[in-house]
């Protein structure tokens, strides 16, 4: 990757599905790391838990950071809930170049998506349900969803992962978070 | 900014916050006496980061006053700062038309309050997003003002505003704005300065004896703010706060200096920033987070040689009035950007409307064109920013207006409607 270059990734999840505090957290990883800029984006409204919610993170290793405007052509697309893939406005945003990663344990129907994209899988939910890593209304997919891109992207790894969710978080269920974060990391695949 | 302070800025501590929490730990660094607060979207995480701060035992000695609404609040903070205290609250859109009658109030008895406004658009229809129009509206209250574009700008400008605001020549209360939710809910990374570095640039926080045009002692009862006839001093009161507000622009000039000197961050004269502006057909007036995302396109267009420029108006009580007249001689077409409204009037926007009143005296030779974008939280991309300069050179060479153009002025970004 360029220097110059900024990284955008959108994130695309049910509320409930915890997208937003990822897009917070993944700035916090990526600055520990050598990135200079970030921007965390949360598109906020009047949504409820199953409505569809966006966020957004920008990330720059040497360029500022000047825009504030959600992001049209990410590099990084993370999918929380295969659903959504469904939904027109989100399924139009999947262009060329772009990096998908979605939780899923099976292979996604890849039929109308253009030919030069990445696919990455991780089994997110099924790593919750496993860890017992749910709230109130079911998984907390973020942490996961987070060390799968670590692993696919390098720009931070479990030790970083560690140091933010304990700033963030505290003590308390960070062996959790960071069994979840583990077992993501491991098993994200290219498809 | 020089090489050597560049590297004391790296150096410091930063966190990745909200421009809501920005504000908290601008008031926490400020070490402010008294707090009110009442929850409103899209500033609630302002208080509630402070709420925190007072329950950690993280500012001793501040007193966090729960109200139950707006009016009370600035009643609240109007009663403390009477009482000789460093004040602090938040609010948003319909909060600040509630407080109305205590925002006058402040202003008139000359209370150095300083508060952070996560701006929202007026209802009907209800709104939470970004729009200026709510702390705008507040225009002739006597308030000083200002427009954040940065993150980092907000947790600075709410330490300048102190300086300026009980400066005792000045004594005046500030409006520290920035849209709600672009600027307010989306996260970057700030520096929290180091306290004693703060201490050392704030004025000590007011004796006992508080403020010198109030004497409140309990011992002495004494009448505040009563009646007076009309052959009192009622009118002569309205000239001096007028003449500070004025007398403010040198004060803010001074403190943006000594920021700088102490801190190593730059934000032009205080009241406004120039960007690029040096050998250019075209600049624009901006304000507010759009500012920031401006810098950008002007970026991107000038790579393409266009000679274009852009200023951020900083202040917009009191107004560089000086200032915009230097502007409008370094550019042929002079574009006035509005995230806000003022209805009825000669351009539709308050920014603009306020521009060309200030060129009207002048023989210069600048063609102001008002755009009004982005109400309500409509989002301003860069691609958009970018059309609109490219739209203001075309002009410039063409003289042909863009479309849209609506009584004089160009609301860039409606929606396609048959």
């Amino acid at each position: 990757m360029s220097n110059e270059k900024i990284v955008e990734i959108s994130m695309h999840c049910r509320g409930g599905q915890t997208c937003i505090t990822a897009s917070q957290l993944l700035a916090e990883m990526a600055y520990e790391e050598d990135f200079k800029d970030t921007i965390a984006i949360p598109i906020i409204g009047a949504e409820r838990r199953g409505a569809p919610i966006q966020a957004f993170t920008k990330v720059s290793k040497n360029k500022a950071i000047k825009t504030y405007d959600s992001v049209k052509n990410p590099d990084y697309m993370l999918i929380f809930d295969t659903s959504l893939l469904e939904i027109p406005t989100i399924r139009s945003t999947i262009k060329e170049g772009v990096n998908l990663i979605i939780n899923s344990a099976n292979s996604i129907d890849k039929s109308d998506l253009p030919e030069n994209i990445k696919i990455f899988l991780v089994d997110a939910t099924g790593i919750c349900i496993k860890r017992n890593f749910m709230h109130a209304s079911g998984p907390i997919l973020n942490i996961p969803m987070l060390g799968a891109f670590g692993k696919i992207t390098g720009y931070y790894n479990l030790e970083t992962m560690e140091k933010i969710i304990k700033k963030e978080f505290g003590e308390n269920r960070l062996e959790k978070n960071m069994s979840v974060a583990k077992d993501a990391y491991e098993s994200v695949k290219e498809v | 900014m020089t090489e050597a302070q560049k590297d004391f800025v790296q150096d410091r501590e930063t966190i990745i916050i909200k421009g809501n929490v920005a504000a908290a730990y601008a008031a926490k660094s400020a070490r402010v006496q008294v707090i009110s607060a009442y929850p409103i979207t899209p500033q609630t995480t302002v208080v509630e980061k402070l709420s925190e701060f007072v329950d950690n035992g993280e500012m001793p000695g501040t007193e966090y006053i729960k109200v139950e609404s707006e009016h009370s609040v600035f009643g609240a903070v109007v009663g403390a700062s009477k009482a000789g205290t460093r004040t602090f609250t938040a609010t948003s859109g319909q909060g600040i038309f509630y407080a109305n009658e205590m925002i006058h109030w402040a202003a008139g008895a000359r209370l150095p309050i300083v508060v952070a406004i996560a701006s929202r658009g007026p209802a009907p229809p209800w709104n939470i997003w970004a729009d200026f129009t709510d702390v705008i509206s507040q225009r002739d209250t006597g308030w000083m003002s200002c427009f954040c574009s940065a993150h980092q700008e907000i947790y600075d400008e709410i330490l300048m505003s102190y300086k300026v605001c009980e400066d005792h020549d000045i004594l005046l209360p500030k409006f520290i704005a920035y849209g709600g939710f672009i600027l307010s809910h989306t996260s970057k990374p700030v520096i929290i300065e180091d306290q004693d570095l703060v201490d050392k640039f704030l004025p000590p926080l007011p004796s006992e004896e508080g403020w010198p045009h109030i004497w409140m002692d309990p011992k002495r009862p004494l009448m505040f703010g009563n009646l007076i006839m009309p052959s009192s001093f009622y009118y002569e009161f309205r000239l001096k706060i007028h003449d500070a507000s004025i007398r403010a622009k040198e004060k803010i000039k001074k403190v943006a200096a000594e920021f700088e000197k102490t801190f190593g961050r730059n934000y032009g004269n205080g009241l406004i920033q120039e960007y690029k502006m040096d050998d250019v057909d075209v600049g624009v007036v901006i304000y507010g987070d759009l500012a920031l995302q401006m810098e950008e396109a002007v970026d991107q267009l000038r790579d393409e040689g266009y000679k274009v420029g852009m200023v951020k108006l900083r202040h917009f009580r009191p107004f560089p009035t000086e200032d915009i007249l230097d502007i409008a001689k370094k550019v042929k077409v002079l574009g006035v950007i509005d995230r806000a409204t003022a209805f009825g009037s000669q351009t539709g926007g308050p920014v603009s409307c306020e521009v060309k009143g200030v060129l009207h005296e002048t023989k210069g030779t600048a063609t102001v064109l008002p755009i009004i974008n982005g109400l309500g939280g409509r989002e301003v991309s860069l691609e958009q920013q970018k059309e609109q300069l490219k739209k203001l050179v075309k002009y410039h060479e063409t003289g042909e207006l863009p479309k849209d153009v609506i009584h004089g002025t160009l609301w860039d970004g409606l929606l396609e409607v048959e």
